[in-house]
């Protein structure tokens, strides 16, 4: 299964506004699955960018990469996990989204297994 | 239009030197470049290619000074001369304020010329431009050459001349008339800015 | 930073805050500086805005003789910096912005927040001024004297 197969494994989740695959270097958008109002482009920059972040932080700590990133909201949650090829796995969701699901569904989908 | 910042007092104006293939329009700028102290120009910006035969343009940025309380920059740009590149010609000439259309004296080259002229004419006329109310000026460049390869001033006039802009014998080679040139077109350039308000 | 006009400065000054680009340059479509940041000498400023506009100009040059849309935009990717080029529209007439970004940015943050400078700056731009005398009818003695001291003579 491909990263671009999982989105639609991500989307089935209800609660889940989006999800994107997103090149982590450029921040640019390679495949989406998006309901209308949400903004793909800006939320795969800004996830790439929080994702570069947090690579820095734990390289500083001397720790490994994160497997997954959950940026929580009052309205809602972003979701995101390293993939392979430079790519990075990005859900969009509503409050209502049921978390431990949609984490198992994002890592599944990014290939990652605790 | 130049650009004229009223609250910066900064006036830009756009140059573009003209003609056919190896006339001297990329020399003027040499020489201008090779006289000009640094701190008032720029780098030289050359797209050309291996033959040194200007490929998309020649950029020279000068600074000119205060005239009445704005700093003046120049803009020069040259265009490619041969015929093959007129796409870039057109682009190069949009937002000229001015424009030297700098002749090939030799005889052999009049034909040249004629076609260049006419290009300018055209190229001007697409973009709306009325050639008969942007400065130009005429320059007869390599008049440093033997006098019976070459047509003399009067003659170029003849040809050329029929708006009777101002027109100035040249050797860009060696500088002569290559200040000339300029200042006569700066000048024109100005004279119509103060005329005629920007955004008029 | 600096504007030729005062409006430009707080969008421009917000998407550098935002982008962390390096070098930002806003242009007229035939190359005259608007604004600019991250230039040491405004005479380079003036070599880049013209090269900036010639790699634009062509490139929809192109995009016309293929008989496609517009290009919008183009970007060079190096293995250090990456160079944004792109032309919109202003109250003020087509502009065109250069963006120079290194890593610690990205093509899609400058991407991003450069289509929200576009849109901060049409709603920034005052109405436009009436046309105003600009030079005094005796400049021609101090343009020959600016030229001649440009030429040394």
């Amino acid at each position: 299964m491909t990263l671009a197969d999982g989105l639609g494994d991500i989307t089935r989740i209800p609660g889940v506004r989006g999800a994107l695959v997103v090149s982590r270097d450029d921040g640019l958008v390679v495949a989406d699955a998006l309901m209308e109002g949400v903004d793909g482009h800006a939320v795969a920059a800004l996830a790439a960018s929080l994702a570069a972040r947090m690579r820095g932080v734990t390289t500083v700590l001397g720790q490994p990469e994160p497997v997954l990133l959950l940026l929580g909201g009052t309205e809602g949650m972003l979701l995101l996990a390293p993939g392979p090829s430079g790519l990075l796995l990005v859900a969009v969701a509503g409050s209502e989204v049921n978390v431990a699901e949609l984490r198992l569904g994002v890592l599944a989908a990014a290939g990652t297994t605790f | 239009m130049p650009l004229v910042n009223f609250t910066n007092r900064e006036i830009t104006c756009k140059l573009v030197y003209y003609g056919a293939g190896r006339c001297g329009k990329t020399t003027n700028l040499l020489y201008i470049h090779g006289r000009v102290p640094e701190q008032r120009r720029g780098n030289m910006v050359s797209l050309a290619t291996q033959s040194d035969r200007t490929l998309f343009f020649d950029f020279l940025p000068l600074e000119l000074g205060m005239i009445s309380g704005f700093t003046t920059r120049f803009q020069l740009y040259t265009v490619p001369g041969q015929v093959y590149y007129n796409a870039t010609r057109r682009l190069v000439l949009q937002g000229a304020d001015g424009v030297v259309f700098v002749v090939d004296s030799q005889a052999r080259r009049f034909d040249d010329n004629v076609e260049s002229f006419q290009n300018l004419q055209e190229n001007l006329l697409d973009q709306g431009v009325d050639i008969r109310s942007l400065p130009l000026v005429l320059q007869y460049n390599k008049q440093d050459l033997p006098p019976d390869l070459i047509f003399a001033p009067p003659d170029l006039d003849d040809a050329f001349n029929f708006r009777g802009v101002p027109s100035l014998p040249a050797d860009a080679l060696h500088g002569t008339g290559v200040f000339e040139t300029l200042k006569t077109l700066s000048g024109l350039v100005l004279q119509r800015l103060a005329a005629r308000p920007p955004g008029s | 930073m600096r504007a030729i006009e005062r409006w430009v400065e707080a969008p421009l000054q917000t998407f550098l805050a935002e982008s962390a680009a390096r070098v930002t340059l806003l242009m007229t479509s035939s190359g005259q500086v608007v604004a600019q940041h991250g230039f040491t000498r405004s005479l380079d400023v003036m070599s880049a805005a013209a090269l900036g506009a010639g790699i634009l100009a062509s490139t929809a040059e192109l995009a016309r003789i293929m008989g496609a849309r517009p290009l919008d935009a183009v970007v060079h990717q190096g293995s250090a910096v990456g160079v944004y080029l792109a032309g919109f529209e202003t109250p003020r007439g087509r502009w065109l912005g250069l963006v120079v970004f290194g890593q610690e940015t990205s093509l899609g943050l400058v991407q991003v927040f450069f289509a929200r400078l576009v849109a901060d700056l049409a709603l920034a731009a005052p109405a436009a001024e009436p046309p105003r005398q600009v030079l005094a009818e005796d400049f021609e003695d101090e343009l020959n004297s600016s030229l001649r001291t440009l030429f040394g003579r």
